[in-house]
């Protein structure tokens, strides 16, 4: 029996005749109105943000997977292209979603807000769901790749036995052959001490503060691989008058985006929401080391998860010399600094998701202010690991060939020794120069905290100091955070 | 007297095209002749929506029920034009409860699908539905592309022996006393595919019968031979969404009224439209306050369209008529019923008959009616095939559903070839040259056009009714000019200038009406683009006088 034959009162749902009563039956809807829950990511229907596309191609000349690979179709196409010729029920994503390694350099570059970035998560995810056989090895290396977080407890647990392991060709040989990660590469070494345990160890916070107080995502490498950077946060934040909270966090995210995981990167994000969100409620900023970690929670959560508090965090999270060079003075605070000689001249390469937040400029006018450094910016390429993409077998070659430039200009640059803020954007100027790679922080610490040790003693002195100076700011950031 | 052709057929629209193929199907020599290309009337210049008969489910049932048996039958014949998108009627709080339930019945009546959803599961279907909907009706209506589905009724006409002849304008009949027996065409650029800037020359084709299926012009044509046809046309405005943001065809749930339904439609999604009669079917005045209209009224419904980009708009008319004496005032209320005027009958002149008023849905079944009537005065007795027989490129629908082929395509523009071509897919997209994307917007290659071209010679008009190539957001910006380059070197350049300037020019007029937000944009863009890259803002390559080349030094 066709509907049609249905007796009409039967077949008309029991919904209040709209005339009249409409509100309360509307109220009533609400909480089971499904279109009103925010769908999966993969579901989205971005087909709108194509309207303002008018294809000038601005994103597709500042790729620069699409100026090295000639099969990769660029921004333009991967993006708004694609959405607009999509039907809701169509599937299939161009596999070359994959070649993206997620720089978000089309982002920052596009005149007209086309959400490119957004439109390349969720198509890549859509790909991984629909496309990609969940037995694949490409699968299985992607996901350990993307979840680096669940895999480096184990390392850390036995630090030297999995840097030796990892060291050995023979692994590396393995890895290649049977996972697809390039032998080009040294894996990461472990620290012996996870940061965690060392601010375990250390007591936690040495300052108090309620008016001045910052919620530290340290993200994952420099939790297992460079507790130094976020020693370094945690002294340069103290000597001025922080009081540094470290709340359980999860990955940012960012690796599982760019691999398309974004089930993974839900339940990531939930909990760091979650946990920041509370952190936030006890007056706290968030302040992140790595640049892809702020930019994963500034704008990739907003534009892809709905949780509770997603914006509220989003909007309250700062990288962590930009949060300085806010709310303090501090290129006065380093004015007559002097550091050791290990950090005299730096090549400065600015990541791309640094650039995609606005923050290119910072770390230059920042070290000029400090005596004896010379910093210089080598341009506005991309180091082209992009995190885990330049970890893949298929994509060393044009990952080295998007390096290629940095690599040069480090060359010619008067100096021996990197500096940037992004964990793989380090490794990849290590690998392909040789030098020794430091992070921001680190060189603030050096110039602030006068023994970067951070004895017992000194750690305290600098409080005390940042404390009065604290003081004498916290109307100022109690306003701010109203 | 010897006859050129048996029957000739005026107008290529969908029921000229449609009678053309059904004739030749019964094996009568056929001759169409169409003023410009093929759709260039009231046929593309349509809202593409494949009638479920749902909006005439209570006001006019015999059509709804002609409607939803032609739209079974093109589901199964054409289905490489037809998108089954469904279609909903929904109802805003404002719309009257008993005129919904007289709609249901109606569809019931008419044996047509219609189910009842509350307002969640519309916007279960349709997100972007507004909040306060709060019921529809759901039926299967359809999207329909009219241009392919008319160039394959003309193309599966000529594989069975018929000329089809366009740039062909009919400027006399051929009367001699009470008897019509012919016509006098123009020939834009002699007679075959047109080829730009070939010398015009006019023919006499004389015909054992002739069809007049030149719609909203039927009267014009009547004139030629002092015959009344009182067409009205009355014109309506649709104007085009840059993306969909409705999969679903969206009906208004009211009596009638204006700006009242979305189809979706291939990439884009198309707002209509309005019914006010017009004295001259090719020249009434496209004003803004209509495109206005479309936009906010159609807002109520799905209200992301308030801020969405518009990308052109466009006017038709439709070929209405009432026999003399109904007297009826608004257009709206004018039946969309066809009429066939046997003219011996009616004004004892043989020879010619006219068809007038209808609609696309049911292109098919008025062309069975008329091929009956044309096949009974010239004692054929075949019988119709066409609600049987696939259209070229509907053969074998198999290839657009499980393994699909990518032809080297990337996905999307794969899958959106495959449904253009349908089972013409692998002759049309298997090629040992370089198959680049020419037009990126719409996802069209280089194959696609060629095949095009081929078809229809150098007028690239018709190769983007075909394909769609510049019919996406940029508006031909970037693409014009690469299809023009795929004339070369079948034609000079001078053909290729001429034919590139006609398609842009063609592009621009419906791109007026859309000059705000980005496709303001857009415009400006191309401008600039075309003017620095192609001189086309000041060209003196195209000026009457020759560049002395010798002046400019060799730039160094
Ligand atoms: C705004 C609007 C929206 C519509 N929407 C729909 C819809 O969604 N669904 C639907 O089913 N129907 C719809 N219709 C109705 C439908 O479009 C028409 O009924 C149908 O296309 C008419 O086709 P036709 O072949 O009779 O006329 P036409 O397509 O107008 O064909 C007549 C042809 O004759 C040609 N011609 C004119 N003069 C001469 C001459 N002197 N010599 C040679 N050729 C000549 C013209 O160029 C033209 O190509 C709509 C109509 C309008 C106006
Ligand atoms: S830069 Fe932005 S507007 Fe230009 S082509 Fe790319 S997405 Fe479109
Ligand atoms: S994110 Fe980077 S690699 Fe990916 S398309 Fe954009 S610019 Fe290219």
């Amino acid at each position: 029996m066709s509907d049609a034959q249905r007796p009409i009162d039967d077949s008309v749902p029991s919904e209040q005749p709209s005339t009249g009563g409409a509100d309360e039956d509307d109220s009533g809807n609400d909480e089971f109105e499904p279109v009103q829950v925010f769908p999966e990511a993969e579901e989205m229907d971005l087909r709108p943000g194509a309207d303002n596309c008018y294809k000038c191609s601005t994103c597709d000349t500042n790729c620069p997977v699409a100026e090295v690979d000639d099969e990769f179709p660029g921004p333009k196409f991967q993006g708004p292209e694609q959405w607009r010729l999509k039907r809701q029920d169509d599937h299939d994503i161009d596999e070359s979603v994959m070649k993206c390694s997620n720089c978000m350099r089309c982002d920052s570059a596009c005149p007209s807000s086309v959400p490119l970035s957004q439109m390349h998560n969720t198509a890549r995810a859509e790909y991984v769901e629909e496309n990609m056989s969940k037995f694949s090895r490409e699968y299985l290396r992607n996901r350990m790749l993307a979840n680096y977080r669940r895999l480096a407890p184990l390392a850390s647990m036995f630090p030297r036995t999995a840097n030796f392991v990892m060291g050995l060709s023979v692994t590396k040989w393995l890895g290649e052959k049977t996972l697809g990660i390039t032998s080009e590469r040294d894996l990461p070494t472990f620290a012996t001490e996870t940061f965690r345990e060392w601010w375990t160890d250390r007591g936690g916070a040495k300052v108090q503060n309620e008016n001045k107080r910052i919620a530290y995502f340290h993200g994952c490498y420099s939790n297992y691989n460079t507790p130094e950077v976020a020693k370094a946060l945690v002294r340069v934040y103290e000597h001025f008058g922080y009081e540094v909270m470290v709340p359980e966090q999860s990955c940012s995210g960012t690796p599982m985006f760019a691999n398309g995981m974004l089930e993974d990167a839900r339940r990531a994000a939930e909990t760091n929401v979650r946990e920041l969100a509370a952190a936030i409620e006890d007056g706290a900023d968030v302040i992140a080391s790595c640049s892809s970690c702020s930019m994963s929670i500034r704008q990739e959560y907003p534009e892809l998860f709905d949780f509770e508090d997603t914006e509220t965090v989003a909007a309250n999270t700062w990288d962590a010399v930009e949060y300085l060079r806010v709310h303090e003075d501090l290129t006065g605070a380093l004015e007559n600094t002097t550091v050791d000689d290990e950090f005299d001249d730096m090549a400065y390469h600015a990541p791309c998701h640094s650039r995609n937040q606005g923050l290119d400029g910072q770390t230059i006018e920042v070290m000029d202010a400090i005596d004896g450094i010379d910093a210089h910016d080598v341009g506005d390429s991309c180091s082209g690991i992009s995190g885990t993409y330049g970890w893949k077998e298929e994509n060393y070659e044009t990952s080295m060939k998007i390096g290629e430039e940095m690599f040069e200009h480090m060359d010619e640059a008067e100096a021996e020794t990197g500096l940037t803020e992004c964990p793989t954007c380090s490794m990849q100027m290590e690998h392909g120069t040789g030098y020794e790679i430091k992070h921001t922080l680190e060189v603030l610490e050096a110039a602030l905290v006068s023994d970067g040790g951070g004895s017992h003693a000194e750690t305290g002195a600098s409080s005390s100091l940042g404390e009065a100076e604290g003081e004498g700011k916290s109307t100022e950031t109690g306003t701010e955070s109203d | 007297m010897a006859h050129n052709t048996a029957v000739l057929v005026l107008g290529g629209g969908s029921t000229g095209c449609g009678i053309a193929r059904d004739l030749a199907m019964r094996g009568v020599d056929v001759t169409l002749v169409e003023r410009g290309n093929l759709t260039d009337g009231t046929t593309g210049r349509m809202h593409g929506l494949l009638h479920s008969g749902g909006r005439y489910a209570v006001s006019d049932q015999a059509s709804a029920t002609e409607c939803i048996e032609e739209n079974e039958i093109l589901r199964d014949i054409a289905s490489h034009c037809v998108e089954e998108t469904g279609g909903l009627f929904v109802q805003r709080p404002e719309d009257s409860d008993e005129y919904l339930q007289k709609k249901l019945e109606g569809c019931r009546d008419c044996g047509i699908p219609a189910t009842v959803l509350s307002g969640r599961e519309a916007r279960e279907v349709e997100p972007y539905l507004a909040k306060d909907v709060s019921r529809a009706i759901q039926v299967p209506d359809g999207a329909v592309d009219p241009f392919r589905l008319c160039v394959a009724n003309a193309l599966d006409a000529e594989r069975h022996g018929a000329r089809v002849e366009t740039h062909a304008e009919v400027i006399d009949l051929l009367r001699e006393g009470d008897d019509i027996y012919g016509v006098e065409v123009r020939h834009d650029s002699g007679p075959g595919k047109r080829t730009h800037k070939s010398p015009g020359t006019t023919e006499e084709i004389t015909a054992e019968y002739v069809v007049n299926a030149t719609g909203a012009w039927a009267g014009q044509i009547g004139a030629m031979a002092d015959l009344d046809v009182a067409v009205r046309p009355s014109k309506g405005v649709m104007t085009i969404m840059n993306v969909r943001q409705v999969d679903t065809v969206i009906n208004r749930c009211r009596p009638k009224g204006d700006a009242d339904i979305i189809v979706p439609h291939e990439t884009t999604a198309i707002l209509g439209t309005t019914d006010e009669e017009v004295a001259d079917p090719d020249d009434y005045p496209e004003e803004q306050w209509e495109v206005d209209m479309m936009i906010d009224t159609l807002s109520e419904l799905v209200p992301i369209i308030e801020e969405a980009r518009t990308i052109r708009s466009f006017w038709g008319v439709r070929p209405l008529y009432e026999p003399p004496g109904t007297g009826t005032q608004d257009p709206t209320d004018i039946t969309r019923d066809f009429f066939l005027l046997d003219h011996d009958e009616r004004d004892g002149v043989s020879g010619m008959s006219s068809i007038v008023g209808g609609k696309f849905t049911t292109y098919r079944a008025m062309a069975e009616e008329i091929t009956d009537h044309v096949c009974e005065k010239l004692g054929v007795s075949a019988t119709c095939a066409t609600a049987e027989e696939p259209l070229p490129g509907s053969e074998d629908i198999s290839v657009l559903e499980e393994g699909m082929d990518n032809f080297g395509l990337r996905s999307p523009v794969a899958r959106r070839s495959n449904q253009r071509l349908g089972s013409r897919a692998a002759d049309v997209l298997e090629t040992d040259e370089p198959n680049p994307v020419v037009c990126q917007c719409e996802g069209v290659t280089r194959a696609e056009v060629q095949d095009a071209i081929g078809q229809s010679g150098s007028d690239l008009n018709a190769v983007r009714i075909r394909t769609r190539a510049s019919m996406g957001n940029c508006q031909g910006g970037f693409c014009c000019q690469n299809m023009a380059t795929e004339l070369h070197p079948r034609y000079d350049e001078e053909t290729v200038r001429e034919a590139l300037d006609e398609l842009f020019q063609e592009r621009w007029k419906g791109e007026r009406h859309a000059l705000w937000g980005e496709q303001l944009s857009q415009a400006m863009l191309n401008y600039a683009l075309h003017a620095t890259t192609m001189n086309r803002d000041n060209d003196p390559a195209s000026g009457a006088t020759q560049i002395d080349y010798a002046q400019f030094d060799g730039g160094a």
